[in-house]
């Protein structure tokens, strides 16, 4: 993935200058204008007379807890007391200009300008109460909603401030809190929305209700190209509740009273379909374009002297090719979006991690400038990546404009499985070598897997530098390496999934680096503590590797799961431990221990999974945890779990019963150990992924001493 | 037309249902309002859905309208008055939700266990709740939630 690319995901929160915060209605929340009393020095923030504040957030919260962390930073530098803070979502528009979530890029990016916008409000309140009691600002200090001067012992709350501080100029350059002084940044605070998801209240995409609006599904062939050729529109109209079926772009849709008329109104049309030439595609297909890519010359991105020459003249080399399937999002909230298209404007209400996209690619569509088109950002039930796509609210746009009427398009599980943008199948081959001494001093690593169409067309003039990622970066000294990438033209429609190209490369390079351990009969941690005492920070292209702060994750990881101690003995079964490690792009550092256990039928339990990760400061430790559960949760699922297969150009796996997730039962212990740090935070929602399945795997061969180089792994494969 | 008349959140509602074999789910959600109770999959495999009928747990996808006639159908918006229900502070103690999605039909499902019984064994609760999908992967924290209303002292996980 290129840097644009990579930064595109990331959209870095852009502070603009100082404006004021409108507050805009969102579905669920009361509308109010913002009185005269209302401090709001920037797009961020505003306090009102009635002393509450008021965080707006211009991320996409999907259950990492977004909308808590950054009205956090915000209540942080505020002084805020945090039971007055609200959060509002913000939508496109000159103020927010890059709201797209993705690359776990949220808190890193939004670190800074969120500080000195909080910062900012602090001050102009303090220089208020200063100014009213005439005495100095820096004789004042704020505590939790309000400014005190201790000399006299008077105080003022916010609320009662917040009319005169609005008259007062923006400072430019806030002062910032020392972090050693921070009361609600590295806490643990439950998630503002809480409250709402327990009591059924919180709205999501298809919770959304407009007054007049109908329901509708929509009859596709689920590939590129395909199209409808032949349908029954009196079947789907004789339907109870059917109100309309209109024929759109690629798609009949069906237009009713409820959804399931609208779904029981596209099964009445029997729509046939002109799948196109993809149809004769399927997963085997699939996998010879990567094989012949894997074995052609692929891209050099890294080169460090001569890994051939040093290979071929190790005294001890391995050399193995791992395999990743394709995988796909499951989100449990399908895919949903609500539109209304009426004089001259357009309104969108969706789950959506890209609102900038949704706005532009509606406004092409019905040829409007993206400034006539509203997007409503609800909460989202799952997003891994699969929202960055625009399709499902672009579809709602075309169907609301064809019925005349709002519209809410709701997608089957199948739709959402046939549609979704798949996390592409990869091939990676891993070559090392080691010396006399069991060093290793030979590395190549080659990945083939397809382009995520989901950023638009194949373009193999792209600059792969960067690429891949678990491979470009591979974080030990090791004075000969080389990496090549391959990327495939995909015929199938791909996309982001948590950590993207991560899972592949990190399976395939911690896995080998613990072969070469067995192989040299050196303990798999000892073996990378030492690739690790290498030069630190080290620097490869624009990436930076704190190599002795993935010593320390690795070294916490080992003592806590009690690396070195015996596994546990389980009656029938075979136990094994293994270690992995990983640094995320340069920022958050992973390590992760796995305990598991295998019966004689190969099945495969994992016991406990210790993860010890640096992320720098961290802002909400809760939500932090609940990101390290839900990332081990979410590669077990890939390691152990489904796999989507192709069959006649489609996703066969349309069901949760053909797509099994990781259930309650099979959960393992999830302990996290957390490095303390003071330095900015970096991101959490993907880091805790790639690590695991590696880990798991090197435990399985301690237990069974069987090298598995294929997910998911399959009992079959231990038994 | 059919005209079903069954009790929901304590009060009767009279529904005209096109096609009386319009599942409970849909009839809650488009007809009723009661987007609380979630579509994930239609077909009773991940559980979102779940309400009380009769004080039961039950995936309301797959329940026709015409079965549900006459019967208490309870949804999450009707477990308590205030969110105060020991399942729901259970819930926020432990900050179990992440995107939230599944939620309210994994505390559905807890709720009617812990009705039918007084205290449960966390076991059997987990059991039942093993049969629900959650993707963001918030089962240690419902694992945690649970022996805390069984009282039990668990490690957590």
């Amino acid at each position: 993935m290129s840097t644009t690319r990579r930064e595109w995901l990331r959209a870095g929160a852009a502070l603009g200058g100082a404006a004021l915060v409108l507050r805009v209605p969102l579905f669920g929340e009361s509308s109010e204008t913002a009185p005269d009393t209302t401090l709001a020095p920037n797009q961020w923030i505003r306090v009102g007379g009635d002393a509450r504040v008021t965080a707006v957030v211009a991320r996409s919260e999907m259950g990492q807890g977004v909308r808590t962390a950054l009205a956090m930073i915000l209540a942080e530098e505020l002084d805020a007391d945090w039971k007055s803070v609200s959060i509002v979502q913000a939508e496109p528009g000159p103020d927010y200009a890059r709201m797209s979530t993705g690359g776990s890029g949220s808190v890193q990016g939004s670190w800074k300008p969120l500080r000195r916008a909080g910062a900012a409000a602090r001050e102009m309140l303090v220089e208020a109460a200063a100014r009213r009691w005439g005495v100095a600002a820096a004789e004042c200090r704020t505590e939790s909603g309000r400014v005190r001067h201790a000399a006299s012992g008077r105080s003022l709350g916010y609320g009662e401030l917040s009319a005169a501080a609005a008259l007062l100029p923006v400072p430019k350059e806030p002062r910032l809190k020392d972090p050693a002084s921070f009361r609600l940044v590295g806490t643990r605070v439950p998630r503002v929305d809480g409250p709402a998801i327990v009591s059924g209240q919180a709205a999501y995409g298809i919770d959304t209700r407009v007054d007049g609006m109908l329901f509708a599904a929509v009859a596709r062939s689920p590939l590129p190209g395909g199209r409808v050729v032949r349908f029954d529109r009196a079947a789907a109209l004789a339907i109870p509740g059917v109100r309309g079926v209109h024929e759109l772009d690629g798609g009949i849709a069906v237009v009713a009273d409820d959804t399931f008329s609208a779904f029981a109104g596209r099964d009445a049309l029997a729509a046939q379909y002109d799948d196109g030439p993809g149809s004769r595609l399927d997963t085997a297909a699939l996998w010879r374009r990567l094989d012949a890519a894997a074995e052609g010359a692929g891209r050099v991105t890294r080169r460090e002297g001569d890994a051939a020459e040093a290979l071929a003249a190790a005294p001890v080399r391995l050399s193995a090719t791992f395999r990743t399937a394709f995988q796909a999002h499951a989100t449990l909230e399908p895919g949903n979006s609500t539109a209304r298209v009426a004089g001259g404007r357009c309104e969108i209400w969706t789950p959506t991690q890209n609102p900038q996209r949704v706005q532009k690619e509606a406004a092409a569509l019905l040829g409007l400038s993206p400034d006539e088109v509203t997007v409503h950002v609800t909460l989202l039930g799952g997003g891994f990546g699969r929202r960055l796509d625009a399709d499902y609210a672009v579809e709602a746009v075309a169907v609301a404009r064809a019925a005349k009427k709002p519209v809410q398009v709701v997608w089957s599980r199948k739709d959402d499985f046939l549609r979704d943008r798949l996390h592409p199948a990869a091939r990676v081959d891993v070559a090392g070598g080691l010396d006399a001494s069991g060093r290793v001093t030979a590395w190549t690593h080659r990945a083939a897997t397809f382009h995520l169409s989901m950023f638009g067309a194949f373009n193999p003039t792209e600059d792969p530098e960067g690429n891949p990622w678990g491979g470009y970066d591979f974080p030990y000294a090791v004075p000969n390496v080389a990496v090549a990438w391959s990327e495939v033209e995909s015929p199938i429609a791909t996309g982001a999934w948590r950590s993207v190209y991560y899972p592949a490369n990190v399976f395939a390079r911690e896995c080998l680096l613990d072969e070469l351990a067995a192989a040299s009969r050196q303990d798999p941690l000892a073996l990378r503590l030492a690739l690790l005492s290498g030069p630190s920070p080290a620097t490869v292209g624009r990436q930076v590797f704190d190599r002795a702060g993935l010593a320390r994750v690795l070294r916490l990881a080992a003592e806590r799961a009690g690396w070195g101690s015996p596994s546990p003995v389980r009656a029938g079964r075979r136990s094994g431990r293994g270690i992995a490690a990983n640094v995320y792009d340069g920022s958050t550092l992973v390590a992760q221990v796995a305990d598991v256990s295998v019966g004689a039928s190969g099945d495969v339990v994992v016991h406990r999974i210790v993860t010890a990760v640096d992320a720098g400061q961290p802002v909400n430790l809760l939500g932090l945890e609940g990101q390290v559960e839900s990332g081990v949760i979410w590669a077990l699922s890939y390691a152990l779990k489904g796999e989507i297969t192709i069959a006649a150009g489609r996703v066969a796996e349309t069901g949760f019963a053909e797509y099994p997730l990781l259930t309650l039962n099979e959960m393992p212990e999830i302990e996290t150990v957390i490095v303390p740090s003071s330095s900015a935070p970096f991101g959490m929602g993907e880091m805790p992924v790639p690590a695991v399945a590696p880990a798991v795997a090197n435990a399985l061969f301690a237990a069974t001493g069987r090298r598995l180089r294929r997910l998911p792994i399959r009992s079959a494969d231990l038994a | 037309m059919a005209r079903v008349t069954l009790t929901v959140n304590g009060v009767a509602r009279s529904v005209d249902a096109a096609d009386p074999d319009t599942p409970l789910l849909w009839v809650l959600r488009d007809r009723l309002g009661l987007t609380g109770t979630k579509y994930g999959c239609g077909v009773g495999a991940c559980g979102a859905c779940t309400v009380h009928v009769d004080g039961a747990a039950t995936r309301s996808c797959q329940v026709p309208l015409s079965a549900a006639a006459g019967r208490r159908v309870t949804t999450i918006e009707g477990l308590s008055n205030d969110g105060g229900h020991p399942c729901q502070l259970a819930w926020l103690a432990e900050d179990v939700a992440q995107c939230g999605y599944c939620q309210p039909g994994m505390i559905m499902e807890v709720a009617a266990l812990f009705a039918a019984a007084e205290r449960p064994r966390a076991g059997r609760v987990e059991a039942a709740l093993s049969g629900h999908v959650c993707r963001c992967g918030t089962y240690g924290r419902m694992r945690r939630a649970i022996r805390r209303l069984a009282g039990e002292p668990g490690k957590g996980a």
